[in-house]
């Protein structure tokens, strides 16, 4: 692990609509702050710049909300005006999410122009009922011109984020979904299990009794497909929800797993470095007048103590197929696990199966038992 | 004073039939207390009594009245007593220390199964019993048909019952009139060794146990030696005196009286309920007739909720003893609980009692296992074992019999709700002794019932089967053999000690499947299946299955994602903490406190008709 392979993330929150399933940190109608909030990053990240000199950055995420609300120049400007005030190694992974609404082969040329080497696109499912389940406002066909006009435009390391477990799937339509997914032959795959946030207008369908809550058992098996369809389709599985041909695994979210650190500009995004984290103020409003006064836009913060950060440590050691060092944890309680089909031992370290990855909170607090 | 003065009497009355507002007016009539002080249920002490509107320590208070134109001034000494079947032998105490009773009844609800037994107490200490009909004022009162029922059970004439409402205090002044006429005056021999019943004892941090006497025969002044006869102890006493209605000093109490006695020792389990008192020197050489040793008829396990509190428990315990001599408890342990105690109660209401004060008084959080009577355990023809705990039972096979503790129980019902309970008294193992008619439409049954069929939900089974009109009392039988089996629940093949019960032979199954199945839904899904299994000895006759866990994980984990799981998971882990480990299996405090809950209304604690 390089402890100095820092990731910059760079938060746009606008989107078209607001999804009904989406906690994020994410706006619709805003649009017309985005001219002040692309100025106010380049701002930020020339106050950030000189606390980070001399630590070398080897991703950039641009994410959301959805970065591609943004002309693909505004884009391509800011990816230069980051690499002017940070140490951004030549060959670093750019990646910026794209909705497929919002992206044509012109926009996508244009962003490959401007420095974008990866792409991330929000497929989320290619069966329509699914997609009106999840509110999506994109048909499936939607995803697939976005994905060959990615192709088109020059992208060889493109991501399709799909969604699993919504209201109504049935483990035939899921398997169709991650098929077709498949067949398009993208270099990388993420599948997230539906999680039904209590503060999303989802949450409060739920809550009121309208829709079933999700069902666990039928995820579970949801993951368990995904799993097997995708090994036969030559994808590893690297992390609880994420799918990569060799080589293709996401640089900069391995950076969060691996415990490196990283900056994030933008409203509320999380920075982390020596065992520090801090976030930004998250209304859009503020974070502006912050920077636009010169100020960080400070929102919050926590020093981790040695007991969290070992806690840290554990839960994102495993959820990765890497895992975590055996002298890490308590022998007896790996043996168990091993024994019980959740990991493995290889090379000196534990490394969880498909089945472990998906209990990794039990695995983490069977293991941080003092 | 002169013992043709003096009558001391007490009320009796089933629960809700007005004795508590009876008494206030008598403290009223008899300018016992000054109106600004005066309060509902005066005379009722504890925080617990006033909110469940019951009588659980008997008080006595020392009245002057002077009846109109009568020549004299009189002491009434009114004794309240406790309500309750759990403490029978507590209230057939205080009415030793009477020559008379009110016998109270509602005249909108009529005889109760509580007047009856309270009847035959009275009678059997030989008391003078006044009836009297309360509430005539209520407009669903029938007054004359409750003073016929009354007159025929007391055996006098429905004029000679008396009418009152206690709560307009109506009629209250000729009714202590008709005590001071038909209740006798004490005829004790002042010249005789001292004799004195300590009906009842409060605990006072400063001064130590706090007895309420009687005395039957001779004199004793607030300094002097003393010895209690059933132990042996001698003490120095401190003080004498009477309650009117606060303690007040006085020189001497003598044959006759009603008082307390500050005895100068600090634990009440020295100065039982049922004790005589006499001289240290020349003393009395009999006893007076009646005491019995304390004996707890149910027993549970407590355990403080965090391991951590057991010496608290201990502490509390500890120190209620000192005013309950009735509370019996021995450390315990159990494997799924950690350390506790086994403790024994007169029945549940006093369980209840205790819990709420451990809780109430002493701050602690408790885990109560489900309460069982006491076993006895019988080898060959001389070898007895008393269980109080059924894992302690001993394993089929190894012993020749098993007895159980019975009661005869009455129940009062209207006649159209007879079918119904009967069924409930034959579905509990009951055999019925006696049965007859209060009135064409009110009848009267005895059943010979398991105490263990009692004490969970009968009472409540009872009320929703007659709509709320029939009551329950009972009295202690006797032990008696029954077909018994000790039934234990497993998880992943290990007993859980804390939900092992000893239940009769036709009902193990229907435990064991009703505990297995309430198990499931409490005891979290964990990584591997569980196996919950109901067991008679070797042989499973219910199981049920807790499938393995198969996603706990957030889907997603970046960057400000990491902090926020964390925190779950510190969550997560606090909870984990406070879950009981059996075997592998980890079981929520929740999930035995929800177990264990009896779902039940001590009998007797409401009733009459609704």
């Amino acid at each position: 692990m390089s402890g100095d392979a820092a990731g910059l993330y760079v938060h746009v929150p606008f989107c078209l609509t607001r999804c009904g399933y989406c906690d994020f940190n994410t706006y619709a109608g805003l649009d017309h702050l985005a001219g002040r909030y692309v100025r106010a990053l380049a701002g930020e990240a020339a106050l950030a710049g000189p606390s980070w000199a001399g630590v070398s950055f080897v991703s950039i995420f641009l994410g959301g909300g959805t970065p591609t609300m943004l002309s693909s120049r505004a884009l391509g400007e800011l990816i230069g005006e980051l690499r002017g005030r940070f140490d951004v190694t030549a060959s670093a992974e750019v990646t910026t999410e794209a909705n497929p609404d919002t992206v044509d082969t012109p926009s996508l040329a244009a962003l490959r122009e401007g420095g974008v080497t990866r792409l991330s696109m929000g497929a989320q499912s290619f069966d329509p009922t699914v997609l009106a389940a999840l509110e999506r406002i994109h048909s499936p066909q939607a995803a697939r011109r976005a994905f060959a006009a990615a192709r088109a435009a020059g992208f060889d390391n493109v991501n399709l984020d799909l969604i699993y477990g919504a209201h109504g799937e049935t483990l035939e339509s899921w398997e169709r979904t991650l098929r077709e997914a498949a067949a398009m032959r993208p270099e990388h795959l993420s599948c997230y299990a539906l999680t039904v946030e209590p503060a999303t207008a989802l949450g409060r369908k739920v809550a009121a009794g309208r829709i079933p809550p999700t069902d666990p058992d039928v995820q579970a098996e949801m993951y368990d497909l995904a799993c097997s369809v995708l090994r036969q389709e030559g994808y590893r599985h690297y992390e609880v929800s994420n799918w990569a041909r060799p080589g293709f695994e996401c640089l900069h979210n391995l950076g969060y797993w691996e415990g490196r650190p990283y900056l994030g500009l933008g409203a509320g995004a999380h920075s982390y470095r020596d065992g520090r984290r801090w976030w930004n103020v998250r209304p859009p409003q503020q974070y502006l007048e912050e920077v636009e006064s010169g100020r960080l836009p400070l929102g919050g913060g926590e020093v981790l103590t040695d007991d969290e950060r070992r806690m840290e440590r554990l839960l994102l050691g495993l959820r990765v197929a890497e895992g975590v060092p055996v002298e890490w944890i308590d022998g007896r309680q790996g043996e168990e696990f091993v024994e019980q089909g959740l990991a493995e031992v290889r090379a000196g370290r534990l490394t969880p199966t498909d089945r472990g990855m998906l209990l990794a909170n039990d695995l983490v607090l069977a293991l941080a038992e003092p | 004073m002169d013992q043709s003065l003096v009558r001391n009497f007490c009320i009796v009355a089933h629960i809700d039939h007005g004795k508590s507002t009876l008494a206030d007016r008598i403290l009223d009539l008899t300018h016992a207390v000054a109106a600004r002080q005066m309060r509902e249920q005066y005379l009722d002490r504890m925080d617990l009594e006033r909110e469940r509107g019951i009588t659980i320590k008997a008080q006595a208070v020392r009245l002057r009245y002077h009846p109109p134109g009568a020549p004299d001034e009189y002491e009434l000494n009114l004794i309240d007593t406790p309500g309750h079947v759990d403490f029978t032998y507590e209230v057939s105490r205080s009415l030793a220390a009477c020559e008379g009773a009110i016998l109270l009844v509602d005249a909108a609800q009529g005889i109760e199964a509580q007047t009856l037994a309270n009847f035959h107490l009275a009678r059997d200490a030989g008391l003078t019993i006044v009836p009297v009909v309360n509430k005539i004022d209520l407009p669903a009162a029938d007054a004359d048909e409750t003073a016929r029922e009354l007159a025929e059970l007391v055996d006098r004439r429905p004029e000679d019952v008396l009418r009152v409402s206690a709560k307009s205090g109506q009629g209250v002044e000729e009714l202590l009139g008709a005590v001071i006429e038909r209740v006798p005056p004490p005829r004790g021999r002042l010249d005789a060794p001292l004799r004195a019943l300590i009906f009842d004892s409060s605990y006072d941090t400063y001064r130590g146990v706090v007895a309420y006497i009687r005395v039957v025969d001779g004199g004793i002044a607030g300094r002097s030696r003393i010895r209690l006869m059933s132990n042996g102890v001698v003490s120095e006493s401190e003080e004498v005196g009477a309650f009117a209605p606060d303690a007040t000093p006085l020189p001497k109490l003598e044959a006759g009286d009603v008082g307390y006695l500050v005895i100068g020792v600090k634990d009440v389990r020295l100065a039982k309920v049922g004790d005589t008192v006499t001289s240290a020197e020349k003393g009395a050489r009999d006893p007076l007739p009646g005491y019995r040793e304390p004996k707890p008829m149910v027993w549970s396990g407590l355990y403080p909720a965090e391991g951590g509190d057991y010496s608290l428990l201990r502490d509390a315990l500890d120190r209620l003893k000192l005013s309950d001599a009735a509370l019996a408890y021995e450390p315990e342990s159990s494997l799924a609980l950690g350390f506790g105690f086994r403790c024994g109660f007169l029945g549940l209401l006093h369980m209840d009692i205790v819990k709420e004060r451990l809780e109430r008084e002493f701050g602690l959080e408790l885990i109560a296992t489900a309460p069982n009577v006491e076993f006895r355990v019988v080898r060959g023809d001389s070898e007895m074992v008393e269980v109080h705990n059924p894992s302690e039972m001993p394993p089929p096979g190894t012993y020749d019999r098993v007895e159980e503790p019975f009661v005869l129980a009455t129940v009062v019902t209207p006649s159209a709700y007879l079918g119904p309970v009967m069924e409930l008294c034959q579905s509990r193992r009951g055999t019925l002794v006696d049965m007859k008619y209060l009135a064409p439409e009110r009848a009267e049954i005895h059943y010979l019932l398991p105490l263990a069929e009692i004490i969970f939900d009968f009472f409540d089974q009872l009320k929703s089967r007659t709509r709320g009109y029939a009551s329950l009392d009972y009295d202690h039988w006797g032990y008696e053999e029954s077909s018994l089996v000790r039934v234990d629940i497993l998880l992943q093949g290990e007993p859980v000690d804390a939900f092992s019960s000893v239940v009769h032979r036709e009902k193990a199954y229907q435990y064991g499947k009703q505990m297995v199945e309430r198990l499931r839904e409490l005891i979290p899904r964990q990584l591997f299946e569980v196996a919950i299994q109901a067991a008679i000895g070797s042989r499973i006759v219910a199981r049920e299955t807790v499938r393995a866990k198969r996603k706990d994980v957030l889907a997603k984990c970046y960057g400000g994602d990491i902090t926020r799981k964390r925190k779950l998971l510190e969550k997560q882990k606090e909870g984990k903490r406070r879950m009981r480990r059996v075997g592998r299996v980890d079981v929520p405090q929740e999930a035995f406190i929800a177990a264990l809950r009896v779902e039940t209304t001590p009998a007797g604690t409401s009733g009459g008709r609704k």
